[in-house]
């Protein structure tokens, strides 16, 4: 069910993008050239050259931007074999974040020969006024377009993004961007509640009343609508976010929830050891001036001691659905995650959020609903010490009972 | 010194009339203070002060001036500006024989400027008006002179000066070597010393600033205050100019500062009077009365656990603040903390900015209120300083509250908006003076608890920032006064319980409840807010249950902004306080101030 230990994946930030959407507040690049964009990708095999990696194959890469499908499909098949060569493969899945306005049948033909098998689009809204507002680059009706051309292509799995609470969007709206969605049959949906992040374009306007806050009602609304209707279509939700078809769940991703290390390269990417956590410098200039004069990227690191990775470890886990595995986390952890967060565990209990049985801690709905609210629990709770293995069995029976 | 070299004098003026200005010019004109060393408005020396630019504590300087070739002795008693502290500005004004008026030339006489006039007059100082700012180029003097002799001083007497540009500086001098008198008291006779301030110093325990009226003190004396009976030995005794500089005594007619291993200034009352344990004096100096604090507010941790630190903090700043009384309280709602008393508004709210700020202590306060007076059935008198404390109704014969006396100075065109706040107030109308066809003084009664708050700014933005406004406190008065009680999920929160007017109680009731909707957050469950008054539900509003809290994927990775953002959630959480299971932000233990005029 989960990942194996060991399992790892890469990630690639490429940060292209034509223009800046009004609530990204992401590491991008707007207005390069062509060959700023060829200096970036040498610069990325670069620094690929220079990782150390975990050992065996990758289960998963993914190309994440930024806007990945605005390089060359040449210049994507680069990356792909230098991932290749130096690890022994690409894994399972090789993912491709996609704007609709930067693809066409051929470049979609291109990348799928350059070894992706599964796009990523970002369609976040089905009427054009939205799409306005967001400053995307793309109309409604060019998803569907890119849908088709993407299954001519040969891919194996598509996924659409799609944001609601946007300021002004009505849930006769919502419903329609969803069932748009589901009409072109994508096998993986993510849905993003907006967040109004500070420092941008949407920030500005919201406080200068251009545009209003969204009803918070309305907002849960949408999300309550969107699950029952996916559900219903036959999309499983496995994660807070996430909806997919059988055997469409993102792999990349389920790294993250699982905590497996992922090597990441490109700047403003964060990495993962299994212990270690660090990112690279955000700005474009600096990320090629470093490359190129032989230096690290490295912005910034953090190291986890045991009980900060055994915390993280429960409140990312909890983000997927069936929550995650006592057995699991006691392999890596030596401790049963009960008995670590016994307090906090019996607390979320008591509220109705949370539920365990003999190997799996998982999130119930209202949980879901609540993840903050379970998650800020535990950022910062007490790791129990280890009680001897026979009380500690008595007492899960107990627990249990 | 020979007294007759002597001149002791202060600066009174309405806020923002230039009295720190014209302070640091007559500092930098007698050579006191370099001109490269001047921080701008350097009597004002804490820090709060200067940010908020108005004088917290009185503070005294002594200047050196040649005149006409023989040198002089000025002594500069800056006084508080802030109507909270009209005592201890009487109590400088004592210290004194002369005040400089300092009146805006383009605003003309205000209500502090009348107030600290009258203040000076019934200390019989010899006033010489300064018309300030005739640099400004809508400033008026022929005005400002006519108002002047309106109010009842010399206006042709009066200084023109820009201390802004340093013009005139020379001739305030001279007027106050010519025009105030020296100072008289015998020498010879038993040492009476006026206490007007205190400071805490922590190498020589508290140094008491007096003035000397009768006798000397030195070194080695052993001094008693008349007030208290306590006695300690001089150890030294000085001037500042204005850093503290011994001297070996201070005689009759000087200002300077006494220390004698003093703990902490609550020993030391300002407005007391010192005299020699060996000769004391017959009689103490009159007008002495103890700080009142006129102000209330419960001070609570919303660790828990900092109670200790918070007590440690107050005791701390007690040592420097003789006004600023506090006793341990216990809430229900927020468990262990204090009930402080304060002079005033202001004085709380730099109490609680210290309190943070010096101490990093994270405080709920609770809404300020009066001391009511309550007497019960069975003739017994109570003084109720929490409102959770109030006796049930049923046991309450009457309740008084305290009230002011306070005038009010608008532009004649604005008399018909400040009549209508002042009986949105339950003021009592007292009479109405024209100062000039274009300006008026109206007078009322007001209970304290209904100006405490924002009157001020409700008289500003009701006369567009024109008019000006002064009080003093005026004694008990009757009204018909009730309890109200705020019920958060069915349980009474002590805390957020208020005293109102019976007749305004349900539209006080209603946009209390509505207001703390809008500042309680959603929670996990459904929140109902109730207001009471006894058993009578007169308002509820509901906080819905929270329905979403959850944050999108993390983005390429970065699990470190995921968990920043719950780190961020988390502290928001820290600061709320957990009153049974529901979690109230600080400021919602203060929404009654912000309920809108009712």
């Amino acid at each position: 069910m989960e990942p194996r230990l060991d399992a790892w994946g890469v990630y690639v930030h490429v940060p292209f993008c034509p223009r800046r959407c009004t609530y990204c507040d992401f590491a991008i690049a707007v207005g390069k050239s062509a060959e700023e964009r060829e200096r970036y990708v040498q610069a990325v095999l670069g620094e690929w050259q220079t990782e150390k990696l975990p050992a065996g194959e990758p289960l998963a890469v993914y190309l994440g931007g930024g806007t990945p499908s605005m390089l060359s499909p040449a210049q994507v098949e680069q990356i792909l074999q230098a991932i290749r060569l130096r690890s022994g493969g690409l894994g399972v899945e090789v993912t491709l974040e996609v704007n609709p306005e930067t693809v066409d049948p051929e470049r979609l033909r291109g990348f799928r020969r350059a070894g992706v098998t599964r796009i990523s689009i970002g369609a976040q809204a089905l009427q054009d006024h939205h799409l306005a507002a967001m400053h995307r680059g793309h109309r409604a009706a060019d998803v569907a377009l890119t849908v088709t051309w993407a299954r001519a292509a040969g891919f194996d799995s598509i996924s659409v993004d799609a944001i609601y609470g946007w300021p002004g969007q009505t849930l006769g709206e919502w419903q329609e961007t969803v069932r748009g969605i589901v009409a072109i049959n994508p096998d993986h949906l993510s849905l993003y509640q907006l967040q109004v992040e500070p420092a941008t374009a949407l920030s500005r306007m919201m406080k200068a009343q251009i545009l209003q806050p969204v009803d918070l009602d309305l907002t849960a609304d949408m999300a309550d609508w969107a699950e029952s209707y996916l559900i219903a279509e036959g999309y499983d939700r496995y994660e807070i976010s996430s909806y997919a078809r059988p055997g469409h769940s993102g792999q990349l991703n389920r790294l993250y929830w699982t905590m497996n290390a992922y090597v990441a390269v490109g700047m403003g990417a964060h990495s993962f050891n299994g212990t270690r956590r660090w990112w690279n410098v955000r700005a474009f200039p600096e990320y090629l001036a470093r490359i190129s004069a032989g230096h690290d990227p490295e912005d910034g690191a953090e190291s986890l001691p045991r009980e900060a990775q055994m915390r993280e470890y429960a409140w990312l886990g909890l983000r997927t659905v069936q929550g995650f595995s006592r057995s699991r986390f006691y392999d890596r952890f030596g401790q049963d995650p009960i008995e670590a967060f016994l307090p906090v565990w019996l607390n979320l209990n008591q509220n109705g959020l949370l539920a365990w049985n003999t190997d799996r801690i998982w999130l119930q709905p209202r949980g879901l609903d609540l993840a903050n609210q379970v998650m800020a629990a535990l950022i910062d709770a007490a790791v129990m010490p280890p009680v001897s293995p026979l009380a500690s069995s008595l007492r899960r029976a107990n627990l249990e009972r | 010194m020979d007294p007759r070299h002597i001149r002791n004098f202060s600066i009174i003026a309405h806020i923002d009339h230039g009295k720190s200005t014209l302070a640091d010019r007559i500092l930098e004109r007698t050579g006191t203070v370099a001109a490269r060393d001047m921080a701008p408005q350097l009597l004002d020396s804490m820090d709060l002060e200067r940010e908020r630019g108005i004088t917290i504590k009185a503070q005294a300087v002594r200047l050196t001036w040649t005149y006409e070739g023989q040198e002089y002795e000025l002594n500069l008693i800056d006084t508080p500006g802030h109507v909270d502290f009209t005592y201890e500005v009487s109590r400088a004004l004592a210290a004194c024989e002369g005040a400089l008026l300092v009146v805006d030339a383009a605003q003309g006489v205000e209500a502090q400027t009348l107030a600290n006039l009258y203040l000076a007059l019934e200390h019989d100082l010899t006033i010489i008006p300064v018309i300030n700012k005739i640099d400004l180029p809508n400033a008026e003097v022929e005005r400002v002179r006519e108002e002047l002799i309106e109010v009842g001083v010399d206006g042709i007497e009066a200084l023109a000066v820009s201390a802004k540009k340093g013009i005139g500086i020379d001739e305030v001098l001279a007027a106050v070597v010519t025009r105030v008198p020296p100072p008289r008291g015998p020498r010879d006779a038993p040492l009476r010393a006026l206490v007007f301030d205190s400071r805490f110093d922590s190498y020589k325990g508290v140094l008491v600033f007096v003035r000397v009226m009768d006798g000397g003190v030195g070194v080695g004396d052993k001094i008693r205050f008349m007030s208290t009976g306590k006695e300690f030995e001089v150890s030294e005794v000085g001037v500042f100019r204005p850093e503290l500089t011994p001297i070996s005594a201070l005689e009759a007619g000087e200002v300077g500062y006494v220390a004698a291993a003093i703990k902490t200034v609550e020993e030391t009352r300002v407005g007391d009077t010192i005299t020699k344990a060996a000769n004391p004096a017959r009689e103490s100096l009159p007008g002495y009365r103890p700080a009142q604090p006129m102000v209330f507010s419960g001070l609570y941790p919303v660790e828990s656990s900092d109670y200790g630190r918070l007590r440690e903090a107050l005791e701390k700043l007690k040592l420097n603040d003789a006004a600023l009384v506090f006793e341990p309280e216990t809430s229900a709602a927020l468990g262990f903390g204090f009930r402080a008393g304060f002079l005033g508004l202001l004085h709380l709210e730099v109490v609680q900015e210290r309190l943070e700020r010096e101490y990093g202590l994270t405080l709920i306060t609770t809404a300020p209120n009066v001391v009511y007076e309550v007497h019960l059935v069975g003739g017994q008198i109570l003084r109720v300083d929490n409102p959770s404390l109030m006796p049930v109704a049923g046991d309450i014969l009457s309740i008084l509250e305290p009230v002011v006396e306070s005038s009010i100075i608008t532009p004649a065109e604005y008399i018909g908006q400040v009549m209508e706040l002042a009986q949105e107030r339950r003021g009592d109308y007292q009479g109405l003076t024209y100062l000039d066809p274009k300006r008026a003084m109206l007078n009322y009664r007001l209970p304290l608890g209904e100006i405490m708050f924002d009157f001020f700014d409700q008289l500003k933005s009701r006369t567009h920032g024109y008019a000006s406004f002064d009080y003093q406190p005026s004694g008990m008065a009757a009204a018909a006064l009730v309890k109200m009680d705020i019920l958060l999920n069915g349980e009474p929160v002590d805390a957020l319980s208020t005293i109102v007017h019976r007749d305004r109680a349900y539209a006080k009731g209603k946009a209390l409840a509505a207001k703390l909707k809008e500042l309680i957050p959603r929670q996990m469950f459904e929140v109902p807010i109730q207001a009471a008054i006894g058993s009578k539900v007169i308002a509820r509003e509901t906080v819905r249950a929270m329905r979403k809290d959850v944050l999108a994927k993390c983005y390429g990775g970065d699990i470190t902004r995921k968990r920043k953002l719950l780190e961020k959630q988390k502290e928001g959480k820290r600061r709320m306080k957990s009153v049974g299971s529901v979690e109230i932000p600080q400021e919602a233990f203060m929404a009654i101030l912000r309920v809108e005029d009712v």
